[in-house]
């Protein structure tokens, strides 16, 4: 069945965008991530322009994220406090970052630049998180007990001023080290697509040190708030947005996002995390790639909506 | 293909085309021929996937008088923004864009037989008649220089790689469907009786197209038609668009209720179920 996008102004076929929501949700359950970053090289694949494939699946991030942070939130895990202050530097970051796209558009660079972040970013990340999960398997296959993270906390961190408690969190640190997480998460939000959750989560864990109980929660609740600012800015400043690809992204994400909460249960978790780092090293090789690939065609029509 | 049969002096784009003066200098009739589309409105509503608009006419000539028929279909102009893939040491980058202007969102051609059997080089620049000969100008890039001492000279940005960007949208545009010559594109079915087929992919743009029709007699035009063909949205689509482009922050907020409503929705059935 195939169906008119009225801002994309193409035909696309709904059980192939149902099906990618489905795919992407699953995944998303599966790996508690939000799958922005699966679902927008998929999307430019299939033909979507990207600017409008980055700004509606902004819906389908928004509709996973919320339906995670409201389970997570009746167990009393999210740190609303310190996902409010990173919503802020959040929300800063989505503002520059639409602007930003916005530019590099009419420069004609904004592919470019879209390619070269997520083989950077997903590259770097996914391959370190491969790295550690494998190291991980291994010592536990040769009965050595896991290695522990490093508890000392950086110094410098606390020797920054405007300091707040963070209960929950179980936190005496200044503001500026979330509000500049928040930042660059809402940023990449709106270049990329992404919910910044695969960002997010290492930073409180690895830099932050927040009680590991909170941490998921409070990334959730804090990639809500960016992502809704993101889509609507996404909407008034570019009229990107394309309220009929994104609901039949989300429908299929919801799903499929319930599918793959069940789903994890079955599996161990060290296990996960090195099929999760695959899954993100791929996907930033993949995008990457087109960088060093001679193009078929010299030559590409940039898109001019918007 | 396109580029082969281009001929080399051409390195400005065909003026746009004054139809009446044309149509008055050249002593071209509007009584010879007679046209109609099969529909002159297309719907463009959810279901939306491309239309096919069936052109007819009749020429009024006498029997022996050799005559061709060409068809132009042209959708409504939009500048376009071309990328040039640049290699940069190991990576592949992005040039600056070239901005055309004036160029049709989509162009068809469609004759009797192939134009260059038709009519002259001349007529063919004149009228627009052609994939090579669309009219589309890259006024954003020229500059004015001195050259050979003479001052203010205008000169065209990309210079002598005219051609090949040039050459580039018509590649790009005939591969998404949007731009084509169809030599062979107007039957006669009876014989002073013909139709041409007017195919629009889904990604046509939306506006006003005109579909000019003229009688060739011995390479000389002699007869001219126009039709209008309008393409809009409909219904749902008219709506979303149009709420998206002027309520823009209803329309974001909007979305962002959806979105935020299907999860929750989500959440709770599967808590329950």
């Amino acid at each position: 069945m195939e169906i008119y996008l009225p801002i994309a102004e193409m035909s696309v076929n709904v059980w192939l965008m149902a099906g990618l929501g489905v795919i992407v949700g699953f995944l998303s359950g599966l790996f508690g991530v939000g799958g922005g970053f699966l679902m927008a090289p998929v999307l430019v694949a299939l033909g979507i322009p990207p600017s409008i494939a980055v700004a509606s699946q902004a819906g389908h991030v928004l509709a996973t994220s919320t339906s995670s942070v409201l389970s997570y939130g009746r167990e009393a895990s999210v740190d609303y406090r310190m996902g409010g202050v990173m919503a802020g530097g959040g929300i800063a970051g989505a503002i520059a970052g639409v602007e930003l796209f916005r530019l590099l558009r009419l420069l004609g660079q904004a592919d470019l630049m879209v390619a070269i972040l997520y083989l950077l970013l997903l590259g770097t990340i996914g391959g370190m998180m491969l790295n550690e999960s494998l190291r991980a398997l291994l010592r536990a296959r040769d009965g050595l007990p896991a290695e522990r993270p490093k508890v000392k906390r950086p110094g410098w961190l606390y020797a920054l001023p405007y300091k707040m408690r963070f209960p929950v969190s179980g936190l005496y640190i200044s503001v500026i080290p979330p509000i500049a997480i928040g930042f660059v998460v809402g940023l990449l939000a709106a270049l990329m697509g992404v919910g910044g959750g695969f960002l997010i989560v290492p930073a409180m864990i690895y830099l932050l040190r927040m009680k590991a109980s909170a941490v998921v929660g409070t990334s959730l609740f804090q990639i809500v708030i960016t992502t809704l600012v993101t889509m609507i800015l996404q909407a008034v400043r570019n009229h990107t947005v394309d309220a009929v690809l994104a609901f039949i992204l989300l429908i299929g994400g919801v799903i499929g996002g319930q599918l793959g909460i069940r789903a994890a249960t079955r599996f161990r978790a060290e296990q996960m995390r090195v099929v999760l780092a695959i899954i993100i090293l791929m996907a930033g090789l993949q995008m990457g790639f087109t960088l060093f690939v001679p193009p078929e065609d010299p030559f590409i029509l940039a898109p001019t909506n918007g | 293909m396109v580029a082969a049969s281009l001929p080399p002096d051409i390195t400005a784009p065909a003026p746009p085309v004054p139809y009446i003066e044309t149509q008055q200098a050249a002593g071209v009739s509007a009584d010879l021929l007679s046209t109609d589309l099969t529909q002159n409105r297309i719907e463009v509503s959810s279901s939306f996937q491309g239309a096919k608009v069936i052109l007819y006419g009749a020429v009024f000539q006498p029997e022996d008088q050799p005559s061709d028929v060409v068809v132009i279909i042209r959708g409504p102009q939009a500048s376009m923004r071309l990328i040039r893939k640049v290699k940069a040491g190991a990576v592949w980058l992005n040039s600056r864009p070239v901005v055309f202007e004036g160029a049709p969102g989509y162009y068809m051609a469609a004759s009797s037989q192939p134009l260059d059997r038709i009519t002259d080089f001349s007529h063919r620049r004149l009228l627009g008649l052609g994939l090579d000969y669309i009219a589309m100008d890259t006024s954003r890039e020229n500059k004015v220089v001195t050259r050979y001492g003479v001052k203010d000279v205008v000169v065209n940005g990309i210079e002598d790689d005219y051609l090949d960007w040039r050459r580039a949208v018509i590649r790009l545009k005939s591969k998404a469907g949007l731009y084509n010559d169809n030599p062979l594109g107007v039957r006669f079915v009876d014989k002073n009786l013909f139709r041409a087929e007017v195919t629009l992919p889904s990604e046509a743009p939306i506006g006003d197209y005109t579909a000019e029709v003229w009688l060739f007699s011995d390479g000389q035009p002699v007869g001219y038609s126009e039709k209008k063909l309008t393409v809009e949205k409909v219904g749902f689509e008219r709506f979303v668009y149009t709420v998206a482009h002027r309520h823009a922050w209803l329309y974001g907020l909007a979305c962002v209720f959806m979105s935020m409503g299907m999860g929750a929705l989500a959440s709770r059935l599967f808590r329950r179920g």
